[in-house]
């Protein structure tokens, strides 16, 4: 829903609003569900495996039952009940065997956390270690992933789970867990016409999402079979829906409240803890019961980003243009599917970037082993993806010595330009070129300015430049809608009730913004309740994707035009006017040809009283309803097919400097562009261009997950998986956004939460590629990578190692 | 969530003397607690009681004397040590070690003591200490002993401090005042970090001193070096001294040579 309105003639939108939610989380006085102590709660803990895969021979916990103040205990083989988003892979407990490092085997509920954790170490487990799988490529028949091979099966039952058909292919007998392909063109004839093939292999590791707040959930399971879930989610309904396909309860009896939440960045996507916690208070006879992971249970309990390893062979012509691409994608799911499937999908429609590939073969596939799950991740695979596929521009570049950013702008995608899944690129899909290009003038792209030469001079360590394109549609059902509920309140103010969820990226102050602009009232008469309740708030999808702002903003656009026309019909009998001839300021309705007729929304707001008494109207609200139009479920022998809501693009400029004797880099500067159709509000598009920029350095530096041999995770903490800080920012950010107008988007605009990740880390890696030419394929780069690369020129991968570790 | 211990708050050192007296490895004392709470979170300690010193008449001592040189108390925090700019001129290295350890929170929390009481081989503090030759003492009912720094060291998390006894100062020559140095701590991330490998440089007029950290089950103190002494022959001899080891933040080969790297670079400044 695109108005073309002039930015002067736009009184909210546009404007950098400070955040509705800012003086509660400035004082500390916001409650999230960590702060929540219920009466008669109970504290829970969890008893988990310290093996990558075992059968479970036996579990006693008599001596734990017999601790005083043990309410209940629940272990794997009391709990019948599979949860999966996907693919319903996952009992709530393990049962009959473990299938990763950190997996829950049971629960106890106490009346303190002290004696929950001490009746976890009274249970007790005898195992039988059995042969675990982890790498990926050892888990499948690399030559056909299709066939049986001959490592162990994580889930030798594939073939009975349910799994959503239109998009999914899970292989039963083999450890794939989804197998998505892509054919564009004629992949045989575009490498024939190439003069170059680039071929390479890249890997991430898995790494942690870090909220500030870890998963925490409170339930009581009351008679009847009513339950409430206090949890920190990202998506209400989605708890609710999955919550009540694996107990079969009616949803009407289920309620999710999801207040204030510490940070999500996809880890509280879906489903986590909470059917736990649900069977513990059910076994409690109903008193609510609290779950909270420690930092630890975060690494391994719960999931984290799925690794990735894949092989990308690129064939370009001498004048430039790339003619051919073929990708291979091995995801590494963990133990369970989760949302690794998706994004496997997602990543897939999207891993040629946004560049015009004519002849494109993709192969993705997701492959279980026996590590923590993989799960949803800010980006959704386009992190991971784009570390390969940015350092392929610059290295396919190289070998036909074109500059990389020449190389880029040559292959963009462009109007009339034909995505990997056929869609055809608009004038208003967005401008990657424009975006490559502010990025590349941010950074001064090919030269060194004086002040970075002299420092050059001065301190030995080289300075390189680089600039990646970047590009992501939301990774949601093609239907994906959200419903947005207007209350008139009686004194003129307005309160809306959505179920999307506002964790930080802003959301709510930009749908205030834009109420505000409709209603022409200021953004501080406007609430957007923070807690969210499936009783009381209409339906939302899920809080992922970056599609947030431009479904539910036009389902806010929608409820204030709802809720004017209803004010409208009855100021129109009060002041004796046609509907057509009233308008509205922040206070009410006038009549446009008599601004002397005029009746206030405050008088209307709970039905109008005449003198006498007589009502008319009823209370005034709004409903806005809004689906995205006119997608797709892509073909699954080719791909082909409409999924993308909207496209944003943007490109990232990075300066560096690096020590060629030791390994060494500082990033001096990093300069970001996107087209965000239009920002809604300009600080918050900075707020996360700057978010996710630090996020992604920090996969791009130091973060990963570590592996012993038998698969158990040596980092599970912040000790030596570090994260970045304020003191790790480079020294010079600007971010700086293009508008063009997304024709379906609430005022033109687009999502831009999960874009700052990506295209960073591959910028970064290329910086140090054009003036060391280390080449370095694998994330984090660690300074001794780098020291490494140099000497040998060769990539280390020494991410799973041979050390002993403390048992669990 | 940690344990159930007790706690106490004695206001004389003969009071904690005599609580650490009973000789029960259970009891601990508690100055910053920013390893010891840590510790007990992960359940590798389950004290009986802890001994909070932050309010000990005595044990906050921090003065310099052109004599006895410069004298430290157990209570004594790094941010302490880092505000006070008259010692940060005088123990340069000091303020430089103590401006690496973790983050201005934990360092508003975390004492000089505690960080050598707790015999981390990356000890932060330990560089520049092993540098200055500091001198513990060592306080229990039975009396009173010094040790130097680089004897106090014996393996990983492993000092000579009995169960009975509390370091109740540390105290630096006046003699090693006013040189040049440095600290360079090889880290992951710019911001609060465990250290790689860390190496301090300590300059006086006539010799030149280097502890390493991180490179060996303890800190490590290099023999004494001259001043006309060549980089490459001082490098090799701090090579030399140090073990490091194979781990998941950096392979050995690399901490010896960002050691001797270090080494170099540090030389090259107090020679500038």
């Amino acid at each position: 829903m695109y108005d073309q309105i002039d930015q002067k003639d736009l009184s909210f939108v546009g404007h950098d609003v400070p955040r509705i939610d800012a003086i509660e989380k400035l004082t500390g006085e916001a409650a999230y569900v960590s702060d929540m102590i219920l009466p008669g709660m109970l504290h829970a803990a969890v008893k988990r495996s310290p093996h990558a895969r075992a059968r479970i021979v036996r579990i006693d916990t008599s001596k734990a039952m017999a601790l005083p103040g043990v309410r209940s205990i629940v272990i794997g083989d009391e709990l019948d009940y599979r949860i999966g988003l996907y693919v319903v892979d996952k009992y709530i407990l393990a049962r009959e065997e473990v299938r990763h490092y950190g997996e829950a085997v049971a629960a106890v509920a106490a009346d303190t956390l002290i004696i929950a954790k001490e009746a976890v170490r009274l249970i007790e487990v005898e195992y039988e270690p059995l042969p675990a799988v982890l790498a990926p490529l050892d888990a499948i028949n690399i030559d056909d992933p299709a066939k049986p091979g001959k490592a162990p099966l994580v889930h030798p039952k594939l073939g009975e789970y349910d799994h959503v058909r239109n998009a999914f292919t899970p292989q039963p007998g083999t450890n794939v867990a989804n197998y998505t392909k892509f054919r564009k063109g004629d992949i045989d004839k575009g490498f024939a016409e190439a003069d170059w093939i680039v071929e390479r292999q890249y890997t991430n590791p898995s790494v942690q999402h870090v909220p500030m707040e870890t998963h925490v959930a409170i339930v009581q399971w009351q008679a009847g079979d009513r339950i409430t879930i206090w949890t920190s989610a990202q998506s209400p309904y989605a708890v609710r829906n999955l919550f009540c396909h694996s107990f079969k309860i009616p949803h009407k009896n289920v309620r999710v409240i999801i207040p204030y939440i510490g940070g999500g960045f996809g880890g509280k996507a879906g489903i986590g803890i909470e059917p736990l916690v649900a069977c513990l208070s059910r076994k409690a006879g109903g008193r609510p019961v609290k779950l909270q992971a420690t930092r630890e249970e975060e690494f391994s309990l719960l999931p984290c980003r799925s690794a990735l390893t894949y092989r990308i062979k690129t064939g370009v012509r001498k004048d430039g243009k790339i003619v051919a691409q073929k990708m291979t994608m091995y995801w590494d799911s963990g133990a369970y599917a989760d949302y690794a499937v998706n994004v496997t999908r997602a990543s897939g429609y999207s891993c040629t970037g946004p560049y015009e590939i004519p002849n494109a073969w993709v192969d993705a596939y997701t492959i279980y082993t026996n590590k923590p799950y993989g799960t949803a991740y800010r980006g959704f695979g386009h992190v991971e993806f784009s570390w390969g596929l940015e350092r392929q521009m610059d290295l396919a570049a190289r070998t036909i010595g074109m500059d990389p950013l020449e190389f880029r702008r040559l292959n963009t995608l462009k109007p009339g330009s034909v995505t990997l899944t056929g869609e055809r690129i608009t004038e208003h899909t967005g401008n990657v070129t424009k975006c490559i290009e502010e990025a590349a003038r941010g950074i001064h792209y090919g030269k060194l300015t004086k002040e970075e030469a002299a420092r050059q001079k001065k301190t030995g360590w080289k300075i390189g430049k680089s600039v990646a394109g970047l590009q992501k549609a939301p990774a949601m059902p093609p239907f994906t809608g959200t419903a947005i509920f207007l209350k008139m309140n009686e004194d003129g103010t307005a309160t809306a009730n959505v179920s999307l969820t506002d964790m930080g990226q802003g959301t709510y102050t930009s749908l205030a913004q834009m109420l505000a602009e409709r209603l022409r009232m200021p953004v501080e008469n406007i609430k957007i309740a923070f807690e969210c309740d499936t009783d009381r708030d209409p339906y939302d999808w899920q809080t992922v994707a970056s599609k947030g702002l431009l479904i539910a903003g036009n389902a806010a656009i929608l409820a204030a035009d709802d809720l004017l026309a209803n004010a409208y019909d009855m100021a129109g009998q009060i002041l004796r006017a046609l509907p057509c001839d009233l308008d509205h300021d922040g206070k009410g309705v006038f009549v446009r040809h008599n601004h002397e007729k005029k009746i206030s929304f405050a008088e209307m707001a709970a039905g109008y009283a005449y003198p006498d008494g007589n009502g008319i109207g009823g209370p005034l609200v709004g409903v806005g309803r809004y689906i995205a139009q006119g997608l797709t479920n892509l073909d699954k022998a080719t791909g082909q097919g409409n999924p993308a809501l909207d496209w944003t693009y943007g490109a990232h400029g990075l300066v560096a400097e690096i020590n060629e004797e030791t390994g060494e880099y500082n990033i001096l500067k990093v300069c970001s562009v996107f087209d965000v159709g239009k920002a809604i509000n300009p600080a918050e598009v900075r707020g996360q261009a700057v978010g996710g920029m630090i996020q992604g350095l920090g996969t791009a530096c130091c973060e990963g997950y570590i592996y012993d041999a038998e698969g158990r995770l040596l980092n599970p903490s912040f000790t030596d998986n570090k994260i970045f800080t304020a003191m790790d920012l480079p020294e010079v950010i600007e971010s700086a956004v293009v508008e063009t107008a997304q024709l379906d988007g609430p005022f033109g605009a687009r999502g831009v939460g999960e874009h700052s990740m990506i295209g960073v880390c591959a910028a970064l890696g290329n910086a140090i590629l054009q003036v060391t030419g280390a080449e370095l394929t694998h994330m984090p780069i660690r300074f001794e990578d780098v020291w490494r690369a140099l000497q040998t020129k060769q990539s280390p991968d020494a991410w799973i190692v041979k050390s002993p570790v403390k048992h669990l | 969530m940690l344990c159930e211990f007790d706690y106490l708050e004695p206001t004389t050192l003969a009071d904690v003397l005599e609580i650490l007296g009973q000789g029960d490895a259970g009891v601990r004392i508690l100055a910053g607690g920013t390893d010891l709470l840590v510790n007990i979170r992960a359940g590798l300690i389950t004290p009986k009681a802890l001994v909070n010193i932050k309010k000990t008449a005595g044990l906050d001592t921090f003065a310099f004397h052109p004599d006895r040189g410069l004298e430290i108390g157990p209570a004594v925090t790094i941010n302490q040590l880092i505000t006070n700019t008259e010692i940060a001129r005088r123990y340069p290295l000091l303020e430089q070690c103590a401006e690496m350890l973790a983050s201005y929170q934990l360092r508003n929390r975390a004492t000089v003591i505690g960080n050598i009481v707790n015999a981390s081989p990356s000890a932060d503090m330990a560089p520049a200490l092993l540098c200055y030759r500091a001198k513990l003492t060592l306080t229990s009912k039975r009396g009173s002993r010094k040790v130097g720094i680089a004897e106090f060291f014996t393996g990983v998390k492993k000092t000579v401090l009995a169960a009975d006894e509390i370091v109740e100062k540390i105290t630096i020559p006046a003699s090693e005042a006013d040189g040049k140095g440095g600290y360079a701590k090889l880290k992951r991330i710019k911001g609060h970090d465990l250290g790689i490998v860390g190496v301090a440089l300590h300059k006086k007029q006539d010799y030149i001193r280097i502890a390493v950290s991180a490179s060996a089950p303890t800190p490590i103190l290099a023999p004494d070096f001259q001043a006309k002494d060549s980089p490459d022959y001082i490098a090799e001899q701090v090579l030399a001294a140090i073990k490091p080891i194979d781990d998941i933040r950096s392979s050995r080969e690399y901490r010896r040579f960002m050691a001797s790297v270090f080494v170099k670079r540090l030389l090259e400044e107090v020679r500038a």
